[in-house]
């Protein structure tokens, strides 16, 4: 059925046109001309923009988001989605645990079917994802299906409307004048420019408007959730971000993984409540609870050779920050938050003295790292070359020296020393920092087997002071989000938005005098009461008493 | 009047196909963290070897590569290593790169080690224990096997004998 979409002013309308685009008589109730109903403006009448006779699919899908039904059930369906994502904690929400299994023994039942659904990360689930996709979608082809032939409309307006145009707003008055029409029009010019409106004028009829930008508020806001949604959809792409935690060993400069910043841990300091601070319950349970967590960071960033792995980057410091729980660090949007901490107690280097055994004379003290010793040392008159070194000593199966692991836990160094008193070809001597250590394995066993150094020479700790020891690894969460830039961005449109729709409205008001009757239609987005006060006052100023209550045309909702 | 907003609807719903496609797409594939898999790339990694040399992914490229992480603390690493080495005797002019990356050891006790083995394939550096971790290896020794287009084709966690390994070569060799 093709149906006549041509009003009797001669405009012709698109397709689901409820105004006539040009003089605003109603399209659809032919049959009821008198009908007093109040008219739908939404929109202004006109017609959605890709509405049409025969759709074809690409219309359909586009028809689809274009609906605000759909929009509205796409966002219960996400908000429930939502929902179900906080009934049990996230995956995300941990470090290391074994979903498969965490749910089934912390929840029960019901917690592993909630891991089989997938709802133990609902939102980052392909799912949960399509809806915000969707909702994005309908976002912009709602927007763009409204605000285009909105605009249209709204820029090119007839000043002329059609008699049931006028009568069936909202706010309505009809009465006799007493001078020539254009006079009368021509008078109601100046106090209605007095209160804010833009009046435009044609024969005898007038049209007055004003605020017609709180129109647009909606669709910023739209724009300003986009900006939002893209910013969080995109979070994944490289670069953008990253929330990791790593280990960082008290007095090391460590590298983060995937940037350019290195994090020194220059102090860990934790502080426990004492027994007084704490509470009868906790002080039986003999509970140990930290006050006070704390890591002295230093932030450096590798300003040259950064990816060269033969040359040492070149590092400079960019930020100095004290981590505590909830105070980060946070330079340029890299954070690193305190997350937890181990009590290690592992070696980092000692300054052994070398000493003459039979004379006790004290030939001086070198440093040796646990981790990438120089291989040659200079003390007094002896050199000592380090050959072998053990991170935590033991023997294999055949008796040969091994390390058992990568941890510094029993370190042992070979050297070979040359000087008087020594072999041409110098002495063997193995040394063991740790003191029981020493006796456990037997060192001054292992030397005379050795050979070479003869028993004169020996490397002694004589202080405290010369053992330098990691007490504290600190356990950070590093994170970066590029995206929060875009994420405020796009709030801050949304809230000039919400400002533009709230605090203004669009307020129009049409005139035509006809035979001496003057017909005045009135139309606002809110604030009825305001209008009718607005143009009651009006009237008054042209000579015209009326009641702000009798301009009121029913559907008194405001 | 119709016929302009046909482009207009097509390109926006393309737009939104493409980057909606993305989003999921990212999400159900998680992203770049996951550990490699058969049928990934082996992530990239730039390291100093035992030669003084840089060794990247780029520098073998089309070759075939047999990656070993190895400690000499790990006695099957050590274990492993005299097949690793015959290995690499037979099958290097065909092709096949064995790289060796230590795991966090410095460079005497890696050179005493290579001394006292005599292995010769290149050996690099991972003091930081960086790549390890970009390849999620967990128990030691693992090795990834890469074919000549850079693809995994197997992860091997736990000590290799001469025969599997020479088997899983060849399959590597002959893999397109």
């Amino acid at each position: 059925m093709i149906k006549n979409t041509k009003c009797e002013c001669g405009h012709q309308n698109p397709v689901g046109t409820v105004l006539c685009e040009a003089c605003g008589k109603p399209q659809f109730e032919e049959k009821m001309e008198n009908s007093g109903e109040l008219l739908e403006m939404r929109y202004d009448g006109v017609a959605r923009r890709s509405q049409r006779a025969n759709p074809n699919f690409i219309d359909k899908v586009w028809n689809f988001f274009s609906s605000v039904k759909v929009a509205v059930y796409l966002i219960i369906i996400t908000l429930v989605g939502a929902m179900l994502g906080t009934v049990f904690t996230q995956e995300t929400m941990f470090v290391t645990i074994n979903p498969e299994t965490y749910y089934k023994t912390k929840y029960g039942t019901i917690g592993h079917i909630y891991y089989k659904l997938g709802l133990s990360d609902t939102f980052n689930s392909w799912w949960f994802i399509l809806l915000l996709v969707m909702i994005g979608a309908s976002l912009v082809i709602c927007s763009l299906d409204r605000v285009l032939p909105l605009y249209r409309a709204l820029s090119k307006q007839k000043i002329r409307k059609h008699m049931q145009f006028l009568t069936r707003q909202r706010v309505v008055y009809q009465g006799p004048i007493h001078e020539n029409s254009a006079a009368w029009i021509e008078r109601a010019v100046t106090p209605l420019k007095k209160k804010g409106y833009r009046v435009h004028t044609e024969g005898g009829a007038l049209l007055a408007e004003k605020q017609r930008f709180s129109r647009w508020g909606p669709y910023v806001i739209h724009i300003g959730l986009i900006v939002f949604l893209l910013a969080v959809l995109f979070r994944g792409l490289p670069g953008l971000h990253m929330d990791e935690h790593y280990w960082f060993p008290e007095g090391e400069i460590t590298p983060i993984p995937d940037t350019h910043f290195y994090l020194k841990n220059e102090k860990f300091t934790v502080e426990y409540y004492t027994e007084d601070e704490m509470s009868e319950d906790f002080k039986d349970q003999g509970k140990v609870v930290p006050k006070l967590f704390e890591t002295k960071a230093v932030l450096y960033q590798c300003v040259a050779r950064c990816d060269d792995p033969l040359a040492e980057p070149e590092l400079k410091e960019v930020h100095r920050h004290n981590i505590q729980v909830n105070d980060p660090l946070n330079y340029k949007g890299f954070q690193a938050y305190q997350f937890s901490f181990e009590n290690i107690s592992e070696l980092r280097s000692v300054q052994p003295t070398l000493v003459d055994k039979e004379t006790g004379e004290v030939y001086g003290k070198f440093k040796l790292t646990m981790n990438d010793p120089d291989t040659e040392y200079q003390v007094g008159p002896y050199k000592l070359v380090l050959k072998d070194k053990y991170m935590d000593f033991g023997l294999d199966e055949q008796k040969r020296p091994i390390s058992k692991s990568g941890e510094p836990n029993a370190p042992a160094f070979l050297f070979t020393i040359t000087g008087p008193g020594l072999p041409e070809d110098g002495g063997q001597y193995i040394y063991f920092p740790y003191l029981q250590q020493q006796q456990y394995y037997g060192q001054d066993q292992l030397n005379q087997r050795l050979g070479g150094t003869n028993n004169k020479l020996e490397l002694d700790l004589a202080a405290m002071t010369d053992v330098d020891i990691i007490e504290y690894n600190s356990y950070l969460n590093i994170r970066v989000d590029r995206v929060m830039p875009f994420v405020w961005t796009g709030l801050g449109i949304v809230m000039i938005g919400l400002i533009m729709g709230f605090y203004w409205q669009h307020r129009r008001i049409w005139l035509r005098v006809d035979d001496g009757i003057v017909t005045l239609g009135g139309h606002t987005t809110k604030n009825w009461f305001g209008m009718r006060r607005e143009v009651s006052s009006f009237l008054q100023g042209m000579g015209i008493e009326v009641d702000e209550k009798s301009l009121d045309n029913g559907g008194n909702r405001s | 009047m119709g016929r302009a907003r046909r482009p207009v609807q097509i390109i926006i719903l393309t737009l939104i196909v493409i980057l909606g496609g993305y989003a999921i797409g990212t999400a159900v594939f998680g992203g770049e963290k996951a550990r490699p898999e058969n049928g990934d790339s082996p992530p990239a990694f730039n390291l100093r070897g035992l030669d003084g040399q840089v060794h990247n992914l780029e520098k073998y490229e089309g070759k075939a590569l047999v990656i070993n992480f190895w400690a000499t603390w790990c006695t099957y690493c050590v274990n492993e290593m005299p097949a690793l080495q015959t290995q690499w005797e037979k099958w290097q002019d065909q092709d096949v790169v064995i790289l060796g990356i230590n795991t966090g050891e410095d460079d005497l006790t890696v050179k005493n080690f290579v001394k006292q083995t005599g292995v010769d394939f290149p050996i690099l550096f991972d003091k930081k224990k960086e790549i390890v971790g970009k390849y999620g290896v967990v128990p030691m020794p693992t090795t990834f096997f890469v074919n000549k287009n850079g693809k995994i084709t197997s992860i091997v966690q736990g000590e290799l004998d001469l025969k599997t390994l020479d088997k899983q070569i060849d399959r590597l060799v002959k893999s397109r």
